[in-house]
């Protein structure tokens, strides 16, 4: 039986909303790569002076160097909690689970925003703004849900039976999560620290209000950097940044290929 | 391996999820190296049992007994059962050997006693050539048989099965059930099966016991659960049987006699209910003979035959009778007195100790 | 109610909770709190969303472009994600990776793409020039419209993939059913594809909506600061203007504005498909 294709018109105004989503973010890569000194297209011939001018610019590179070791803590709260939050749901699977899991995803729900501002007072008390670790643990505390999710997923999969039977045989809770959950769940753990990870990477509002000085991230430096001076420098970062998130998602998918495989 | 078998008895052991009852005040008990298999149709509370027996569910009211010590509240991991499971549950991120090592590993044996043992094991169900192979890698009967290598490793008090069988298909399900039987044999342990296939609990088991609705019909020996059902419920689960309804004419030493329309059938019943009540006999189909002319026998009743069918080792009658309806008659073909043909008038006869008298559970 | 044999289980959510409770719960809690103790006890913030104007200003300023967003958002994701359903497999992948790129790749990198085109001697501005077609440069940016084309190039991918996921759950037999009865293919969207594929769209809708409501990178970066969305406000009372009362009152408006909206739909729609599966 053949198919059902979309019609002519259909698959043209597809690849437009493709264009649209793709061309704005490809074309920073000729402006990132200009032999001019201002935001423009090459003009004589390419040139990677700005890649230069970021990469030996001690600035950039604190501000990135920073950013990773912020999100590399963040990622570890978000998977520890987050992972072994979604077993216990899983495996509880009761209406207070349920609110526990809704609890999780408030952070997907709620602006930015509002916790932003929220965490400006909070950590005031706290002696946590402008701190590496107040930017860690609010980058940690957001990262969950996207664990959550991507772990719910994986144990969905699970056949309950393998916990059943490692508790059998007589394994402890511990035993069973070592030897038989964890194993088995490792790709979506996996999924769900990339996720994190960019989240945090890439977190811009929260850093706005906890942070000022002494912790200054890649994407408060880019912020700063579009307000105040567009030079083509900034398109060699944006093209960097992209360059990460896009290797970033492409192992997530090799990963979930080999696990669907 | 020695004979290091566990009693195990159920005490009024209940289960509802909320105002549904999984399983309604079962009491039973397992002796020492005894085979039993729970036998029911789907949502007969037999797997609710198991798992309860396991530890998985937590029983609404009753208490399990292992050798006369109450272990209704251990957890799963503290009752050194051994448990197959239904698909097996074999870890798949696991080799074999690793499987089967598994509850070793977790009673932190030594590596070479835990190498030692899981070879035994793998000879027990003759896989020792598979241990590097990963679940995936083996067929239906061998994972089969790894799941059990893998239950029995650590010398369990009671092995557990839940439909081990029921992933296969019915020639290696009827050559494996056979390994189950001779290696319960060999190693004389406890057994508790469950099962929704009758000829498996029948060619199994020591002892039957039948569910319905978590409800325990009946149990006792395959022989006895077959010959002498209680109810209609058994007489029909177990096996095909005809039902004839009538009502008590006479009571005699040994038996009654029940007559329905012009119709008398006589049966061999240590009790019989009071005279003019109504009364239901299982009639097993081949337990009926076609009678030849002029030839006598202790029931006899005549009818013609609506249809019948071929089965290879027999025929199938259904037989038209005034007083019963029809009749479902079995007989082996190689010496059919007959030509089957619908139409053909018959009489079909059978003996008093062949109608049992049975509980009507289904009305 | 709690089994006795789920109590390591419940272990395993304590520091998940906790963290939850104490690092996100409690600061959000705070900011609403403040919203009736700043600066004077009482409701008097809340007068405001009645008397000022430049408050209702922002409100609705918000409420249009949320709305424009959504529609758009909608309208072009549906148009993706028809395609990518219908596509064979291999394709798919492709069409699913050109959502999930933008999805993932930094909200500020697409703002500032998005200024390198449309500003004034932006990309765009140059070749229409260049083309002759116009002689003064147009303001496609720091307005209203550089807002909504940046807000709709985010959301895109978010109205695709819930959209998608109810399009695959389209029996694809029934289309070739259709086709042999002899419909049309603009029969065959209407009668068939369309009904079926609602429940995705609808929960697309709610949950572009409720996104874009909160949004603050985007709109502060593309609106040049002229064109004030609550979130931006919010951040100018407290950072700016220090005003903690008025600030935190809008905050409180925005999370009861999005929970009220997922409680009416949540009752249309299955969250799961809003929120990606996982739920046991």
């Amino acid at each position: 039986m053949m198919a059902h294709r979309p019609g002519l018109f259909a698959r043209g105004s597809a690849w437009v909303v493709a264009l649209y989503l793709l061309l704005p973010i490809s074309i920073i890569i000729p402006v990132s790569m200009t032999d001019q000194r201002f935001l423009s297209l090459p003009k004589e011939g390419l040139s990677l002076q700005h890649y230069a001018t970021v990469l030996g610019s001690p600035e950039w590179l604190a501000s990135i160097w920073q950013s990773f070791l912020i999100a590399v803590v963040a990622t570890g709260i978000a998977v520890a909690a987050g992972t072994l939050c979604a077993i216990g749901c899983w495996r509880v699977a009761s209406r207070s689970t349920n609110l526990v899991r809704a609890l999780m995803l408030l952070p997907i729900i709620i602006p930015s925003i509002v916790y932003a501002v929220g965490l400006y007072r909070y950590f005031a008390g706290l002696d946590l703004l402008d701190r590496f670790m107040g930017v860690a643990i609010a980058h940690g505390v957001t990262g969950i849900p996207y664990v959550v999710i991507t772990v719910s997923t994986a144990l969905a999969a699970f056949d309950p039976r393998l916990e059943q039977a490692a508790r059998g045989m007589g394994a402890s809770l511990s035993q069973t999560l070592r030897w038989v959950i964890l194993p088995r769940i490792a790709p979506g753990i996996l999924s769900g620290a990339i996720f994190a990870f960019i989240h945090s990477w890439d977190e811009l509002v929260i850093v706005l209000f906890i942070a000022s000085r002494d912790v200054f991230t890649l994407p408060r430096r880019i912020w700063d950097g579009i307000n105040e001076n567009l030079d083509p420098a900034m398109a060699a970062v944006a093209v960097l940044l992209v360059v990460f998130t896009t290797g970033l998602l492409l192992l997530d998918r090799a990963l979930r290929r080999r696990r669907d495989g | 391996m020695s004979a290091a078998g566990h009693a195990l008895a159920l005490q009024g052991l209940s289960k509802r999820y909320g105002s549904f009852t999984a399983v309604a005040d079962v009491s039973l008990a397992v002796g020492q190296g005894e085979f039993l298999t729970l036998l029911g149709p789907s949502g007969s509370g037999k797997t609710t049992i198991l798992m309860c027996i396991a530890g998985f569910v937590e029983p609404s009211e009753g208490r399990i007994l292992l050798d006369g010590r109450d272990i209704t509240a251990l957890p799963p991991e503290r009752r050194d059962f051994g448990m197959v499971f239904q698909g097996y549950a074999l870890f798949p991120h696991m080799t074999v050997a690793e499987n089967v090592a598994f509850p070793l590993r977790v009673r932190k044996l030594g590596a070479a006693e835990r190498d030692a043992k899981v070879r035994a094991a793998l000879d027990l169900v003759q896989l020792s050539a598979f241990g590097e192979r990963l679940p995936r890698q083996l067929s239906g009967g061998q994972q089969q048989r790894v799941a059990l290598a893998r239950a029995l490793v650590f010398e369990p008090a009671l092995l557990l099965l839940d439909e081990p069988l029921s992933a296969l298909d019915k020639k290696l399900r009827a050559e494996l059930q056979d390994e189950l039987k001779a290696l319960h044999r060999r190693i004389g342990r406890t057994f508790v099966n469950v099962t929704h296939d009758q000829e498996e609990a029948l060619s199994l088991s020591d002892r039957v016991a039948i569910l319905n609705h978590g409800k325990l019909i009946q149990q006792g020996a395959p022989t006895e659960l077959y010959e002498a059902p209680r109810t209609r419920f058994v007489a029909d689960f177990l096996g095909k049987s005809n039902f004839l309804s009538g009502t008590v004419q006479e009571v005699f030493a040994g038996g009654f006699a029940i007559g329905a329309g012009a119709t008398r059938v006589v049966t061999a019943a240590a009790e019989a209910p009071p005279l003019g009540s109504p009364a239901l006999l299982s009639l097993r189909p081949e337990k009926m003979a076609l009678l030849a002319e002029g030839e006598a026998a202790q029931n006899s009743v005549a009818g013609t035959i609506e249809s019948w069918s071929y089965l290879g080792a027999g025929y199938a009658l259904n037989v038209a009778t005034p007083d019963f309806g029809t009749l479902r008659i079995t007989l082996p073909s190689w010496n059919a007195p007959i030509a089957p043909r619908e139409g053909l008038p018959v009489r079909l006869g059978w003996s008093a100790a062949a109608s049992v008298p049975v509980l009507d559970d289904l009305a | 109610m709690m089994r006795r044999q789920d109590l390591g289980w419940w272990l395993l959510i304590l520091p998940a909770f906790l963290l939850m409770t104490a690092f996100y719960v409690a600061p959000i809690a705070q900011v609403l709190a403040i919203s009736f103790t700043e600066p004077s006890p009482g409701l008097s913030n809340y007068e405001r969303l009645f008397t000022s104007e430049s408050v209702q200003r922002v409100i609705l300023t918000t409420l249009r472009i949320c709305i424009l967003t959504t529609a758009l958002s909608l309208l072009l994701g549906y148009v993706l994600s028809y395609r990518i359903a219908l596509a064979n497999p291999s394709a798919q992948r492709w069409w699913i990776l050109a959502v999930l790129v933008p999805l993932w790749i930094s909200v500020l990198v697409r703002a500032f793409a998005w200024v390198t085109l449309l500003r004034r001697q932006g990309l765009v501005n140059e070749t229409l020039m260049g083309a002759g077609l116009i002689t003064e440069p147009l303001q496609l940016v720091w307005n209203e419209f550089g807002i909504v084309v940046g807000m709709v190039h985010y959301m895109v991918p978010y109205a695709v993939l819930p959209m998608l996921a109810s399009m695959r759950e389209i029996d694809p037999r029934l289309l070739a059913a259709a086709r042999g009865l002899g419909a049309s293919r603009i029969t065959i969207f209407a009668k068939i594809f369309l009904p079926l594929s609602l429940p995705g769209l609808l929960a697309a809708g709610v949950l572009v909506f409720i996104f874009s409501l909160g949004f603050y990178i985007t709109p502060a970066l593309l609106g040049g600061g002229k064109t004030l969305m609550v979130a931006e406000w919010i951040g100018l009372q407290i950072l700016d203007l220090l005003r903690w009362g008025l600030g935190t009152m809008m905050a409180t408006v925005l999370v009861v504005a999005i929970l009220v909206t997922l409680a009416i739909f949540s009752r249309l729609v299955d969250m799961k498909r809003v929120f990606g599966g996982g739920g046991a």
